[in-house]
């Protein structure tokens, strides 16, 4: 299993639609670039910057994030050894749509971010 | 500073109330038997589970051997990125600060994260004496807001309200009619609090933890309520106990691996964040003003002694899913912050053991906290402990202490021994209505003294 | 031939004579020669669970008036075996004993049990100091099954009884339920336990709400637990 293929079955197992290529239409979407993707918990790794703001990923119900397949690393090990000290003002490391079991331990999706999250996987260069 | 302190007879109160209910038996068991199973699972699928607990534990001593040089280092590299660093040595100076922070603002709301820092300083009545309305985002702790209540529980802070419960709740907010199932009762409190979260004025977080080499604060949630509460305000304050540092990331990475795992049995949360300074130039949005207040509340004086080794605490909610005492009291029995094992030996070290006498013994020893603890702290050696200074301190009551200096004298001897165990056999019709015997006697049988084992052979 | 001293405890001695006696007729089926020290008393744990260090020292160095260290001591009871074991040495400042819990001992001889229990269902009771600081479970277990009787597991075999010592009459209520939980998780079996204070609080609970049997596993394995 390629490292490609853990961050797909990961994030697919906490929900993530993942597409390969093509980003979906989606009227309202929020949409980033993510900075890494996370093998290991299939995550996408979002920093802030002037072209990212925060919000994108925040405020909608449906957040699309656009990741680089050679961007995908192992895992947070790996991803605070290539980050070193230098870090943005906010680093984001999202796993999935928004979730809470506060209600009777009963688990609900989407509680005050994104409800569905699409990450769109290119290929590098 | 919220109600830590606890008299005496406090405990048993709360506890046989809850007991009594079979409703919260119901939903305390299947909580903590749920999270508990999670983070057995948890544990069993992540490799080398048992060094990476040892060396979280390493991780968070070496943090507390040297945290002075830590706070500086963490203010240092905070300042360097245009955040504040305010370190407050008591809850009143943490109230205080972040009050005057809203009041050069002219801020009305704040949108607060779950943070139990501030549970703990009172913060929520600090703000609205100066007339800031703060609401809680957190999905449990809005509940336990607008019921006027304290959360149970660290993680599951709302563990024991039933939808109908949130519905009447939600539905006495918006004045409109929320039916109690889960879908329409998330999506009336996410339709609610999203105002709070684009017109707070200031935001207040938690902090999981800080990393002092960066400056960083690391906020970890579920929901994405710490990432808006920190994102949206212009303002955003967290509150961190001082002992949350941990050196750099690769250390902060070790925590995190552990955190999730042990607190609801995820590989990590859905949004795990660092924050490092206000909004860089050009971006255009995040917190024009951070400020982080670095909570010492009587933190600093566990640092040298026998109970340093709570400091380690993570706040990850383990020892309370496996604690047979908390699962058939709750948490409010503790107090109104902290509960369970952790709650039991970090209250009476924060407020002093005379504040909160009963909780040490609120523990039948089993040992389970120890062996969930994701950094190893061994809380049942620290109750035990505990307890050795409450007599230490005479906050035992005299009787007890006469009672067992009595019982010493009598059986160190064999002939002391033999004399006051006759006079026991003899007084037995009469022990089911006195002392022990008789508290032992309300639910139990008595057991027989007979014929000693020593005098048949 | 080999010689144990055997550590009756208080609880024992006063209060469940006959699963020592029981304990004792193991030992010597086992072929060991059985020595009780008269002098001894307690190992001073109730003193030490409740912070009284000054009293419990006290009554631990009667033990370590009362046993030899040319001999094994052998304890029917979790708790004290790991009072003795691991707690006393550093409370009175000596060297430790070689102290054994009885099953770890019988399994450790070599005992092989009598069919006491063909066709009986027991559910067995690990006590929390056997659990997790002495960390035997599987040697009671071992035993029971080759005694005959049908294993039946817990609900809930994690759960502390509720004893705790003083735990039980300063927080009844809370130590009332969690009787009532473990004595409801047997699912009818006759509960087994290894520790005189689990089995005097889970015996005396039980027998006033008409609930399962509840049996030291030395009377267990030597006389049976009835059907």
């Amino acid at each position: 299993m390629s490292l490609v293929d853990d961050f797909v079955a990961n994030a697919e197992a906490v929900g993530c639609h993942v597409h390969r290529g093509a980003a979906p239409e989606l009227d309202g979407a929020g949409v980033s670039t993510a900075l890494y993707g996370l093998a290991d918990t299939g995550s996408v790794v979002l920093a802030a910057a002037p072209d990212e703001p925060r919000a994108n990923s925040l405020l909608p119900d449906v957040h699309v994030t656009l990741l680089r397949e050679d961007r995908i690393l192992p895992g947070l090990d790996e991803l605070f050894a290539a980050l070193g000290n230098d870090l943005p003002s906010a680093l984001a490391i999202v796993t999935g749509p928004s979730r809470s079991a506060d209600i009777e331990q009963k688990l609900a999706v989407g509680v005050h971010g994104p409800r569905e999250v699409h990450v769109v996987l290119l290929s590098a260069g | 500073m919220a109600d830590l302190a606890q008299p005496a007879p406090r405990f048993r109160e709360i506890a046989s109330g809850k007991l009594g209910d079979a409703r919260i038996q119901g939903a305390l068991d299947e909580a903590t038997d749920r999270l508990m199973t999670n983070r057995i699972a948890a544990w069993a699928g992540l490799p080398g589970v048992e060094e990476l607990r040892q060396r979280a534990h390493e991780i968070r001593m070496e943090v507390i051997d040297d945290l002075d040089g830590h706070v500086a280092r963490f203010t240092d590299a905070l300042e360097d990125r245009g955040g504040h660093v305010y370190f407050a040595r008591t809850a009143d100076e943490a109230s205080a600060y972040i009050a005057d922070v809203c009041r050069k603002r002219g801020a009305k709301l704040a949108a607060k994260s779950k943070s139990m820092a501030s549970e703990e300083i009172g913060l929520n009545a600090a703000l609205e004496a100066v007339g800031v309305t703060p609401v809680e985002t957190d999905l449990g702790e809005y509940i336990l807001q607008l019921a006027g209540e304290h959360p149970v529980h660290i993680v599951a802070p709302a563990i024991e309200k039933t939808a109908g419960q949130v519905a009447e709740l939600l539905s006495a907010v918006g004045g409109k009619w929320v039916p109690p199932e889960l879908e329409a009762l998330t999506n009336a409190a996410r339709t609610q609090l999203r105002e709070t979260f684009l017109e707070a004025d200031v935001g207040i977080t938690g902090a999981n933890f800080g990393v002092s080499e960066t400056g960083s604060v690391c906020l970890v949630t579920n929901e994405g309520n710490a990432r808006l509460v920190s994102s949206l305000p212009p303002v955003h304050v967290a509150i961190m106990g001082m002992e949350r540092l941990v050196p750099t990331t690769v250390d902060l990475a070790v925590l995190l691996k552990l955190l999730a795992r042990s607190g609801t049995g995820q590989k990590i949360t859905v949004y795990t964040t660092l924050l490092t300074g206000p909004r860089r130039p050009g971006e255009t949005d995040g917190p024009e003003e951070q400020h982080v207040v670095i909570l010492d509340n009587g933190r600093t004086k566990l640092l040298r002694g026998r109970y340093r080794e709570m400091l380690a605490c993570i706040r990850c909610g383990a020892c309370l899913n496996v604690c047979p005492v908390y699962r058939k009291t709750g948490g409010a029995a503790y107090s109104d912050v902290y509960s369970g094992p952790m709650g039991a030996v970090l209250l009476p070290l924060l407020v002093g053991l005379e504040q909160a006498p009963s909780l040490p013994h609120a523990s039948s020893l089993c040992g389970a906290c120890t062996a969930a603890c994701p950094v190893k702290i061994p809380l049942h050696e620290l109750l035990l402990d505990l307890r050795r200074d409450l007599v230490a301190e005479h906050v035992a009551p005299w009787w007890e202490r006469l009672g067992f200096t009595l019982w010493s004298l009598a059986w160190s001897r064999p002939l002391g021994y033999r004399l006051s165990t006759a006079l026991a056999r003899l007084g037995q019709p009469l022990a089911g209505l006195l002392g022990p015997g008789r508290v032992w006697s309300r639910g139990r049988k008595l057991p027989r003294f007979g014929r000693r084992y020593r005098d048949r052979r | 031939m080999p010689a144990v001293q055997l550590f009756a405890t208080c609880l024992g001695d006063l209060a469940f004579p006959e699963a020592v006696t029981d304990a004792e007729a193991l030992l010597r089926r086992a072929g060991y020669e059985v020595v009780f020290p008269r002098r001894q008393v307690c190992c001073g744990q109730p003193a030490f669970n409740s912070g009284h260090h000054a009293a419990a020292r006290r009554v631990a160095k009667s033990f370590v008036r009362a046993f030899s260290r040319e001999l094994p001591v052998v304890v029917p009871s979790g708790s004290c075996a790991t009072m003795a074991s691991h707690y006393l040495p550093e409370l009175v400042g000596v060297e430790p004993f070689e102290v054994w819990e009885l099953s770890a001992f019988l399994v450790h001889a070599g005992f092989r049990p009598l069919p006491r229990n063909a066709g009986r269902r027991i559910a067995y009771h690990d006590s929390c100091h056997m659990l997790r600081e002495l960390h035997i479970s599987r040697e009671p277990r071992r035993l029971l099954g080759g005694s005959g009787a049908e294993l039946v597991p817990f609900a809930r075999a994690d759960l502390c009884c509720g004893f705790g010592g003083t735990f039980s009459v300063r927080q009844p209520e809370v130590s009332l339920a969690m009787a009532d939980d473990k004595l409801a998780g047997a699912g009818g079996a006759t509960i087994v336990t290894s520790d005189p204070g689990c089995l005097m609080h889970l015996r005396g609970r039980s027998e006033k709400v008409g609930g399962p049997g509840v049996v030291h596993l030395a009377t267990a394995l030597e006389r049976g637990v009835r059907g």
